[in-house]
């Protein structure tokens, strides 16, 4: 994880925004989108539903890519994530 | 990485459970799990053609069915269908329709239900995958 003021400053290479869907949609459109980015790239999920604060760490841990951090804004989030 | 192996004998023809169920394929597909689904009695009516998208029963909680389908609606969930099928686009997984489930319900040939089921199974197969399998689910 990196420090909150590092993660707000950083500019990820792909944006993913799932905050239309409801578990497991985030999840899923983060699976999907990390097949297009290269290994090193960061990745930003938008999400408004909660269980994707507890589900992209874990699953991140599992698949081997590194989780950066969340920023919790009004109404939704922002998970960041390097792929391996 | 080693691939997990999910087990399911789904046995509901209900669209509450079986939207449970898409939620479960989801996750597995994030996971990149293997996946073998077993359609069993209720379930093969829920997969008929004719039956797939205007079924709408509720097996729990029957006297707010109303309430739960506006509430699908309201958070954009998939219908159960879609939800199979965007998880079946990410990892493997494979419908197999219980063969006697299919007669029960006047399905005889793989056609008779949606594009979704692979192949029809006798109940070995079933053994052999729960056996094989790193979770095993039954809903």
């Amino acid at each position: 994880m990196i420090a909150i003021e590092e993660l707000k400053k950083l500019k990820a290479d792909k944006v993913v925004d799932a905050r239309g869907t409801a578990c497991p949609g985030p999840l899923l459109e983060a699976k999907k989108a990390i097949g297009t980015i290269k290994p090193g790239d960061t990745m930003e999920v938008l999400s408004a539903d909660e269980g994707t604060k507890s589900d992209l760490p874990k699953w991140c841990t599992k698949q081997g890519h590194e989780y950066l951090g969340t920023i919790e804004e009004s109404g939704y989030f922002r998970v960041f994530l390097k792929k391996k | 990485m080693e691939t997990k192996k999910l087990c399911l004998a789904l046995y509901t023809g209900s669209v509450d459970k079986l939207t449970a169920a898409g939620v479960i394929l989801g996750g597995a597909a994030a996971e990149d799990m293997d996946v073998e689904i077993f359609v069993l009695l209720q379930a093969a009516f829920a997969f008929k053609k004719e039956n797939a998208m205007v079924n709408d029963r509720v097996a729990e909680i029957t006297d707010k069915k109303d309430d739960f389908l506006a509430s699908l609606k309201r958070l954009g969930t998939p219908h159960w269908t879609e939800a199979f099928k965007k998880a079946k686009d990410l990892t493997s997984i494979k419908i197999h329709i219980c063969g006697f489930a299919g007669k029960v319900w006047h399905g005889e040939k793989l056609d008779d239900f949606i594009d979704l089921a692979d192949d029809i199974c006798g109940i070995a197969q079933y053994i052999q995958a729960a056996e094989e399998a790193d979770l095993n689910l039954f809903i």
